[in-house]
């Protein structure tokens, strides 16, 4: 059966350099790949507005989770630029399977933050209906994400569909079995996927050189594909590199694996002490304005003459109005029906998972569960 | 207007509690909605908490230094009517999350309080009355759903004695219903405790020192040594500098900073003393410099505060930070900072009765502690006779991993003999 599946000989010679030769030793986009990909003064600054509303989101969580009114945080300030580029470069038509950091890429796919925030408020499992965005939910336990990528876009691809699936997972994931075997079956069959490592070099508190012997970009080499490692800092490079890798995949190139450079300038996530495992000096090469993401934008559109007050104004604008709807969203969010617990798995619930529901109704009905 | 009280939430994913390190707002402050208010350490970190509510703050419920109950009132904020309250205080919005740490009414372990619970609600358990389906003395494992665990836990009800009737012996709503009456009474039962007993809780500073010393004694293998000094000179030394025209003319000057200066200036002959067991490493950490912990008794109970880097300090110095550290301590006002990274500890067990010596325990994970005795007239064998001279006892407790006995003996011998010639330690 595979024959037909996996086989594009082309694919596999021709291609492979051609999206790693977007960019120069830095990670960079280089000039000519800048001018090919032409990305508009207005896609930038969409890009721009995208960072700086998902920052201040970001911000605000972490403000409800110290307030009582989040469980769990997981920040995700210096992941903007991998995010906001990442999401923004997928097709309505495509589908992105995040992991729990990718805030950011889901508020690019318009699920409303407040609804996403009940995740974190143990409201929910999955605040939204992912077919309804093309957006999976956000995944927990490290790397399952990727191998249910690889399968949707296998998917995809026996209905002969031009969708590309975009898989969003840590450095830390690329350690796990799932990943491994989700690359290697990506690889032969050829699927439509944009791997995007979002290495911030920290997998809670351990270290991306304690993780990997030599460089995650050069693992797509062994099964079979291409990689390229971007400076995550720099949007537009992010922004160009998934947009082509993505082309490609759809195309029926096959994978690609992206792998964007940037840290974690947080803690894990609100459990987490890092001052226990670093010190303020590790972060301070990431601290300056060369490697903040939005600052690195806002530079490129003033390069372009595309940047000045009024529009940056109205950008923090609209990120505190988005802040404060976010909190009221959230605020105002219902606990579910307890019976809810037996909704979404099954679509033909088996005839003892009634009876256990029963149960509990009338239980409820007599003992008054709140 | 309306007061919105802000209860301490669980900061991280299970915990109990928090102290607060410091205040950045003041009692009739305006503050923003997320503008900074306090910092809190917990279990897992120092954090910032960004306030609630925008409005006029009107009450602090604890102090630095005081323990906060996750669930337990925090801050008290007046809102203006205008505001469009965000976030906690109506009563459609449902409560904060709060956790899941501690039962029991939250509250907030100032020293005023010392901890004293007169019988909280996840205290006691209460006996099914006799006519109820229990089976006595049956042990086993009760099935029971998470409803039915919660009502039974509210009610004081014990699941292992009820037989249920619900499928497989399954213990079903109406199963509780036949123990302890209709449901509709499902408001908490008192709860009793003994007459002759009184529940002391242990959260706070008593959970914390619990800890400590259930880790020192366990985990540390203890011997302890113990020497009389000769206090004369001492004595007289110390008349000296509290005398008319002396530096300490006037002052209380205890004998504490003497012995911290002894102490400093034997471990400087003897750095073993001035370490601790690293238990990931295998290996013994040495110091190199000396801060020592003052173990010291408070309302609340035994706080250490350190003297930071007291090898670098004059006796005047090391005189004055005493002054300084003690009373904040007992005012349970101290700074994290001024209660950690201590290398060794002095205990002053003379100091709060007739007690000559005894064998502390270690101050985890550091490698000695030594204890001082009440100074007072001993009988004294000096050459041929027996005089009345003031003296006290020591007592040096080692970490035997790292220190032998021949090591504190020699230690002692330092201490003491700079202790019996002490003009050396004003110097
Ligand atoms: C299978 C599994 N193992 C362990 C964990 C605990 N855990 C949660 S996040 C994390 C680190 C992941 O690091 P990385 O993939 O680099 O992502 P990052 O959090 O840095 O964005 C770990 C170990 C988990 N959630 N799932
Ligand atoms: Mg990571």
């Amino acid at each position: 059966m595979a024959k037909a599946l996996h086989t594009h000989p082309q694919a596999r010679e021709g291609d492979d350099n051609s999206i790693g030769s977007l960019v120069d030793a830095h990670g960079l986009l280089t000039p000519e790949a800048e001018r090919d990909a032409a990305v508009s003064d207005d896609q930038l600054r969409e890009l721009y507005r995208m960072m700086v509303i998902c920052r201040r989101l970001d911000q605000e969580g972490l403000n409800l989770q110290r307030q009582g009114e989040l469980g769990l945080w997981g920040p995700y300030v210096g992941h903007e630029a991998a995010q906001v580029g990442a999401a923004l470069a997928m097709e309505s038509t495509d589908w992105i399977f995040p992991y729990y950091r990718d805030f950011a890429m889901a508020v690019c796919r318009g699920i409303d933050p407040g609804n996403i925030l009940t995740i974190f408020r143990g409201l929910t499992h999955g605040a939204w209906n992912p077919y309804e965005y093309r957006f999976a939910p956000f995944i927990i336990p490290v790397g399952t994400q990727v191998p249910h990528a690889v399968g949707f876009a296998v998917g995809c691809k026996f209905d002969h569909e031009q969708t590309a699936v975009l898989v969003g997972f840590g450095e830390g994931a690329t350690s796990t079995g799932d990943w491994h075997e989700a690359m290697n079956f990506a690889g032969v069959f050829q699927a439509p996927v944009v791997f995007l490592c979002e290495n911030n070099q920290w997998a809670i508190s351990v270290p991306v050189e304690e993780q990997i012997a030599g460089r995650i970009v050069d693992r797509a080499a062994g099964y079979g594909f291409p990689g390229v490692r971007v400076d995550g800092t720099d949007v537009l490079t992010v922004y160009a590199v998934v947009r082509a890798a993505a082309q490609h995949a759809r195309q029926g190139h096959g994978p690609v694996l992206v792998e964007s450079v940037a840290y974690r300038l947080q803690a894990h996530t609100t459990s987490d002490d890092p001052t226990r495992y670093r010190t303020d000096a590790d972060l301070d090469p990431w601290k300056g304005s060369d490697k903040d993401p939005i600052e690195r934008c806002a530079e490129r559109l003033r390069q372009r003459n595309a940047y000045d007050d009024t529009f940056a104004v109205a950008v923090a604008q609209e990120a505190e109005e988005r802040a404060s709807a976010m909190r009221q969203t959230l605020v105002a969010a219902r606990p579910p029906h307890p019976e809810s617990v037996f909704d979404l798995v099954f679509a033909n619930p088996p005839a003892s998972l009634m009876r256990e529901r029963d149960e509990f109704t009338s239980s409820l009905e007599q003992g008054g569960a709140e | 207007m309306p007061m919105s009280q802000f209860l301490l939430p669980d900061l991280g994913e299970g915990l109990e509690e928090a102290q607060v390190v410091q205040w950045l707002v003041d009692v009739g402050d305006i503050v923003q909605l997320n503008q900074p208010i306090c910092q809190v350490e917990t279990a897992k970190a120092l954090v910032d908490i960004p306030s609630p509510f925008a409005g006029t703050v009107r009450v602090l419920h604890a102090q630095p230094g005081d323990m906060v109950l996750v669930g337990a009132p925090l801050i008290t904020i007046e809102q203006p009517r205008t505001s469009p309250a965000p976030a906690t205080s109506d009563e459609e919005h449902p409560p904060v999350l709060v956790g899941y740490g501690a039962g029991g009414p939250p509250q907030t372990f100032s020293r005023r309080r010392r901890g004293v619970d007169h019988g909280g609600a996840s205290a006691v358990t209460v006996t099914p009355p006799p006519e109820a389906t229990a089976v006595p003395g049956v042990e086993r494992e009760s099935k029971a759903s998470p409803l039915v665990r919660k009502i039974a836990q509210e009610r004081g009800i014990d699941l292992a004695a009820i037989r249920g009737t619900g499928p497989g012996g399954r213990i079903r709503v109406e199963d509780l219903e036949s123990v302890a009456g209709p449901v509709a009474v499902a408001a908490p039962q008192p709860t009793t405790t003994a007459e002759d007993e009184e529940r002391i809780s242990t959260v706070g500073l008593r959970k914390a020192i619990a800890a400590k010393m259930m880790k020192s004694a366990t985990t540390i293998p203890h011997f302890v040594e113990y020497s009389l000094f000769d206090a004369t000179n001492l004595s007289a030394l110390r008349d000296r500098l509290r005398g008319e025209g002396g530096p300490f003319a006037g002052q209380r000057l205890t004998f504490l900073p003497f012995f911290v200066r002894a102490l400093v200036a034997a471990v400087q002959v003897h750095p073993i003393m001035n370490s601790r067991w690293d238990e990931e490493g295998n290996a013994i950490v040495v110091k190199r410099s000396i801060s020592v912990g003052i173990a010291t008794d408070t309302e609340r109970g035994l706080v250490v505060p350190v003297i930071h880097n007291a090898h670098a300090m004059s006796f005047g110095e090391i005189a004055a930070e005493i002054e300084r550290l003690v009373p904040l301590a007992r005012a349970g006002k101290l700074d994290v900072r001024s209660m950690t990274g201590g290398s060794i500890t002095i205990t002053n067990v003379g100091a709060a009765g007739p007690v000559d010596t005894g064998a502390p325990l270690i101050n985890a994970p550091e490698a000695c502690v030594v204890g001082f005795g009440a100074i007072k007239l001993r009988p004294t064998v000096v050459g041929e006779q027996v005089l009345a001279r003031p003296g006290a006892w020591i007592s040096i407790a080692c970490d035997h991993r790292i220190v032998d006995g021949a090591t504190a003996a020699q230690f002692m011998g330092a201490l003491v003999s700079g202790l019996e010639n002490p003009d050396s330690l004003i110097q």
